[in-house]
């Protein structure tokens, strides 16, 4: 009888306490009001208009403080080995930051220069880890914008946070064809070519080779993954073409064992070419497991085509085709390229070493890096969303380590991906010899990911 | 010298512990920044399932290295539940308890038969194979993935965009959804803490302290061991299950990662630092480990200090079972009671030499 009365008497006090603490609330902390909105563009046309966009209290200068611009990123520091080689990324950004500080800062638009902050963020490449790592530094380290993000389900898992927060995301270092949803998520752009260009790029120019090649995958079994799988399948619906997907294996990179099984399976199709659609370490790796009964032409998606990631495959490497938006500084090819030695240059003074300038991976995060900074000289005022509409105004050439005739266009929105040009190349020795020279699909990225 | 009986004294006590209970959890998130609120939310499933592993280890006797794996079922079988039906949040915290109470059974089943070293082994491979088994149900599950519980919106441009699932507190709150789900979260806390002391003080309970404390006096007593033992390792369960359901909708992503071995490990230590066998250790001891993992770990260490974190838990273990086996809210208890002896005993002895 009185355990029934004590429940009873819990359950209204729980009641009260909770209706009590509804009416505590205090509205002054919801604050501000629709004048707080800074309108940073000057254009009412802009794509961006935060008084649409954004909710009450949002403050487009947030993380610019005196003469410095807070930035953040996200990458995988710990958690499955695989992965953390991108962290060199952050690495990568780091160097340029701390090397166009070490000159001053960056000349913005709007006639000041700032000092340039980053705040590192680690989510181990774990998309449920994401949501957290990101409201930390939205909310807490007050950040003005999220740049060279790692991870195509990591990116995804705050994509929604990210822009009803109003965050300027740019150069996130995945090249999902999610990122060309930019109507519904305007504050999100990606730096890596689609995925969907990348595949039909490669298939361009391989059925050339082999018209009617039988093609073998191992892909990610992730939206990275089979973004590479699904792209490759519509184009040859969509060209007629006689070529064919025969096998096709799913790889964990986050499962702790290698692709060697998968790989087994695929050479049981014994197809023409076998396209690596993996990321991380495991991906040149995959090409030590090939039989030797088996001697397909082998393709690498371009997240593991520089040094350090093709490290992992060893000799298996040699004659292996993938794509370059980018100039390789490992490369002594590039290395002849001004552009190249002036990163090395740049690069030494910011303190890295001549193995972190030539593997690829700090390279990348310092062509992402660039491209932030570009905008940032370019847009009128120091606000989130003026930054963001000049990114969607951007029409520049081959900035940072971007190949010789790369432009970055997005046409007042309308063409979301930034770089949009590769090349084929292959793999001899410790070079590459062109296969292709670089086309540019400027344009195209969103029909050949079907979400045009 | 005191006109209260001893009972009523303690009764009285409780209630001023429940009442202090409650106004903690209203006024946390009025003092705390909406992100700090969200950090302590992070905290409140492992405290349930603390509870649970609490009434298992610390009241009957029993042991689970393996209470992860209750957990985790908890905590995917309310995701599935909320991910492919409308049928809303609670009831997921609902099915999670029928799921996990009845997994609790089924793992209590060799308990009968094993005890001690044997059954912790046995329940760690039960820990240890539970993430293996959500990668071989990727269909259901979303494998490494993970399951991400969305929903389709229309964004303030009017496209329509799938983002995660959220608490939402009703209109006539106030509260944001930071607060909303703190207070959700807190109330089935304190719920769950209270069915459990009340379970704890009632005649099932005596019944599983009895078997804790000597078997065989238990079962000459007319106490069914078996189904005593077995029922405590169900509800223990439930309690680690709503434990799970409330950790998948925090940020309504799973991944398999988060159910690994050391979350098993690591309700062990919560409990026995804590204070096992006390109604509030767990609660304590998930205070103290969120504040060590969240705050100390990463805040105020340095950043590769992370790496350090399970062996120093491992230690703290290995020294309050070595030499505070009643944890923190053990050993104050004891320090309370040490001090009022004391001062009865001075009370009694002083007058005497003035009189």
């Amino acid at each position: 009888m009185r355990q029934h009365r004590t429940g009873r008497l819990l359950a209204v006090l729980l009641t009260a306490a909770l209706v009590a603490a509804g009416c505590g609330s205090d509205d002054d902390k919801s604050g501000g009001n629709d004048n707080d909105r800074t309108n940073g563009g000057d254009t009412s046309a802009a794509f961006i208009d935060p008084a649409q966009d954004c909710a009450e209290g949002w403050d487009g200068t947030t993380g610019v403080e005196g003469d410095t611009i807070r930035l953040g990123t996200i990458s995988p520091k710990t958690g499955a080995i695989t992965a953390t080689i991108y962290d060199l990324v952050t690495q990568g950004m780091k160097a340029k930051f701390d090397y166009v500080n070490s000159q001053g800062g960056v000349k913005a638009g709007d006639g000041k220069t700032y000092k340039i902050e980053l705040e590192e963020g680690d989510d181990s490449y774990d998309a449920s880890k994401t949501p957290q790592v990101a409201r930390d530094l939205v909310e807490n380290k007050k950040i003005f914008a999220m740049v060279g993000e790692i991870g195509t389900e990591t990116s995804l898992a705050v994509r929604g946070y990210m822009n009803e927060q109003c965050v300027p995301s740019i150069a996130l270092g995945t090249g999902s064809p999610e990122w060309g949803k930019n109507e519904a998520s305007p504050w999100y752009i990606g730096v890596l070519p689609s995925y969907a260009t990348e595949a039909v790029a490669f298939l361009e120019y391989y059925k050339t080779v082999k018209p009617d090649a039988k093609i073998a995958i191992l892909y990610q079994n992730d939206d990275f993954g089979t973004s590479y799988l699904n792209a490759m399948k519509k184009w040859i619906d969509d060209t007629g073409s006689e070529m064919s997907v025969v096998a096709e294996e799913p790889f964990d990179i986050k499962s702790g064992q290698n692709p060697e099984s998968a790989i087994t399976s695929l050479a049981a199709s014994k197809a023409d070419l076998l396209y690596v659609g993996i990321s991380g370490s495991s991906c040149a790796q995959s090409l030590t497991f090939i039989p030797a009964s088996w001697t397909p032409d082998r393709y690498l998606g371009i997240t593991c085509s520089v040094k350090t990631a093709l490290s992992f495959g060893g000799d298996a490497v040699e004659g292996v085709y993938t794509s370059q938006a980018t100039l390789d500084p490992s490369s002594p090819t590039d290395q002849q390229n001004p552009k190249v030695q002036e990163y090395f240059t740049q690069g030494k003074a910011a303190g890295l070493t001549d193995d972190q300038l030539q593997d690829g991976i700090h390279a990348a995060g310092w062509g992402f890096a660039s491209i932030l900074l570009q905008a940032l000289e370019e847009t009128p005022k120091v606000t989130r969303d003026a930054l963001m509409n000049t990114i969607w105004q951007m029409d520049v050439g081959a900035i940072g380590l971007l190949r010789d005739g790369q432009k970055l266009i997005t046409d007042d929105a309308k063409d979301p991906w930034l770089i949009e040009g590769l090349r084929i190349v292959q793999r001899k020795g410790n070079d590459w010899t062109e296969a292709h020279p670089l086309t540019d699909y400027n344009g195209k990225s969103n029909e050949y990911a079907g979400n045009a | 010298m005191s006109d209260v009986t001893a009972p009523e004294n303690a009764r009285r006590w409780r209630w001023a512990g429940w009442i202090l209970g409650i106004v903690v959890v209203a006024g946390l998130p009025q003092l705390l920044s909406p992100l700090d609120t969200e950090q302590v939310t992070r905290w409140i499933p492992l405290a349930v399932a603390a509870i649970g592993l609490n009434l298992l280890v610390g009241y009957n006797g029993q042991i689970s290295v393996g209470h992860g794996a209750l957990f985790g079922l908890g905590a995917y079988a309310c995701g599935i539940w909320v991910d492919r039906t409308d049928g809303g949040f609670l009831v997921g915290v609902l099915v999670a308890m029928v799921v996990a109470f009845a997994a609790g059974i089924v793992i209590g089943l060799p308990a009968l038969r094993v005890r001690g070293i044997a059954l912790a082994l046995l329940t760690i491979a039960v820990g240890a194979l539970f993430p293996d088994i959500v990668l071989q149900l990727e269909s259901i599950t979303g494998g490494t993935s993970g399951l991400f519980m969305q929903e389709s919106v229309v964004n303030r441009r009017g496209a329509t965009v799938t983002r995660a699932l959220r608490w939402e507190a009703p209109g006539w709150t106030g509260l944001s959804p930071d607060e909303w789900r703190f207070y959700v979260f807190g109330a089935i806390a304190l719920l769950c803490l209270a069915v459990v002391a009340a379970l704890i003080r009632s005649r099932t309970g005596r019944a599983l302290v009895a078997v804790r404390d000597n078997e065989i006096a238990a079962e000459v007593n007319g106490i069914a061991v078996d189904r005593v033992k077995l029922i405590t390792f169900g509800i223990s369960g439930a309690l680690a299950g709503i434990g799970g359901a409330l950790f998948a909708m925090i940020d309504f992503s799973l991944t398999p990662d988060a159910f690994r071995l050391p979350l098993s490990l690591n309700l062990l230590v919560i409990v026995v630092i804590g204070g096992s066998g006390t109604t509030l250790g767990p609660i304590a001891g998930a205070v103290g480990y969120g504040i060590f993992q969240d705050v100390i770990a990463e805040k105020v260490l340095p950043s590769n200090a992370g790496l350090w974190t399970p062996l120093v838990l491992g230690l703290g273990l290995v020294l309050a079972m070595q030499t505070a086996p009643g944890g923190t809210v053990g050993s104050i208890a004891h320090l309370v009671e040490q001090r009022r002896t004391k001062r009865a005993q001075r009370a009694a002895a002083g007058p005497a030499p003035s009189s």
